[in-house]
């Protein structure tokens, strides 16, 4: 049964106002805002402190999505399409309560690819999609000094993480980053989330 | 007629000044002290006179007054006016409960009103005419921007405001109230 955009937007709404415990935004802002400050002056390399965000988004993404599969009870995407439109419209809202844009664009394509017998996913391997923010809870009240502006500081790049970290429990492996971002005076804030292959299941060693 | 603004923090280092020339007639507000000066001192003697008088402008020797400009040369007895009227603000700090002090201190022509937040940082203006009503709307206005921007994790308590958001919209509204 396809599920309609509409349908997975109403299914975020349900599960933000199901959800019992919400925070404070400012504290959250906050909060977020002082563990940036923090990094930047523990490793005062900006390159690290993305990194290290990321790190940090990464673990969570690989415990969240335990939470949003129980809780959303969707099945499986049947392709990085429909990927795109759960995260934004169902992930986010129910998380952040915000519905960032999503625009898919096709695999791009590769003529010495070599043909494979493989099943309809492998023809995603590179489709990517971007996802619009035009709020972000996380940048509340921020405004970058030159410095860190120049540095080339993602802000909110613990998001990236969580999507990959997300991801990655099911068995996509994907590379998320920032496009533009409006504290560093760009027009919009972007995210792009390209796929760049999906992880077969691996037997552990030992087993026979 | 122009107004100066001071922000200083909880323990008295400024974080932030503002001169803004207002283009609303302010009535007559010429100088006691200059308008008795004959015409041919205009050394530098009679420019210290007239600073010290409180008059913010260059010396112009046109007849019927001219429009006074905030000069360079003042600045020093701005800051300094402003200084000093800080004893005054902190009596009148621990008399009163309020927020918004009105005059707090006059200087020949120049008036001192104070502001002082809960989180005891002070906003000090100067200027020249009486504006009780612009001048609370003015400060609570300020109040919201400086809130804003203590919210900003990138900014310490100790330092200057150096933000041009927080510049331009301090004109704006000073443009709305002053």
């Amino acid at each position: 049964m396809a599920t309609t955009s509409k349908q997975y937007l109403t299914r975020g709404e349900d599960l933000w106002k199901g959800r019992a415990e919400k925070v404070n935004a400012e504290l959250f802002a906050l909060t977020y805002g002082a563990l940036v400050v923090q990094l930047i002056q523990d490793y005062e390399d900006f390159a690290e402190v993305n990194k290290q965000l990321e790190k940090m988004g990464y673990n969570i993404g690989t415990r969240l999505i335990e939470d949003f599969l129980a809780k959303s009870g969707l099945g499986r995407c049947t392709d990085f399409r429909e990927v795109g439109e759960v995260i934004a419209k169902v992930g986010f809202k129910s998380f952040l309560n915000i519905v960032p844009s999503v625009t898919h664009n096709a695999p791009v394509p590769n003529s010495s690819r070599p043909t494979s017998t493989g099943s309809a996913p492998q023809v995603d391997n590179g489709s990517s999609f971007v996802l619009t923010f035009d709020e972000n809870p996380l940048a509340e009240f921020v405004e970058l000094p030159e410095d860190v502006l120049e540095g080339g500081l993602w802000f909110s790049n613990v998001l990236c993480g969580v999507i990959r970290g997300a991801l990655e429990m099911v068995q996509m492996q994907v590379q998320a980053e920032f496009i533009s971002d409006v504290l560093r005076g760009d027009e919009a804030t972007e995210i792009r989330v390209r796929l760049v292959k999906y992880l077969e299941e691996e037997v552990p060693v030992g087993d026979d | 007629m122009s107004h100066h603004l001071f922000i200083l923090s909880p323990s008295d280092t400024p974080i932030y000044s503002l001169t803004y020339s207002s283009t609303k007639p302010a009535g007559n507000v010429s100088s006691p002290l200059s308008s008795n000066l004959p015409t041919w001192s205009t050394s530098a003697f009679a420019g210290t006179l007239t600073a010290l008088s409180g008059a913010s402008s260059t010396t112009q020797h046109t007849s019927g007054g001219g429009v006074r400009i905030g000069g360079g040369q003042d600045r020093h007895v701005i800051q300094m006016i402003a200084n000093a009227s800080l004893d005054a603000v902190e009596e009148v700090m621990r008399k009163e409960n309020t927020m918004y002090l009105k005059s707090v201190d006059k200087f020949n022509e120049w008036t001192v009103s104070a502001f002082i937040t809960p989180g005891n940082s002070k906003f000090i203006l100067l200027h020249e005419a009486k504006n009780d009503e612009g001048i609370r709307a003015f400060f609570t206005d300020v109040w919201e921007l400086y809130v804003k921007t203590v919210m900003n994790p990138f900014h310490s308590a100790q330092r200057v405001i150096k933000s041009n958001v927080f510049d331009a919209r301090c004109r704006a509204s000073a443009k709305k109230y002053l």
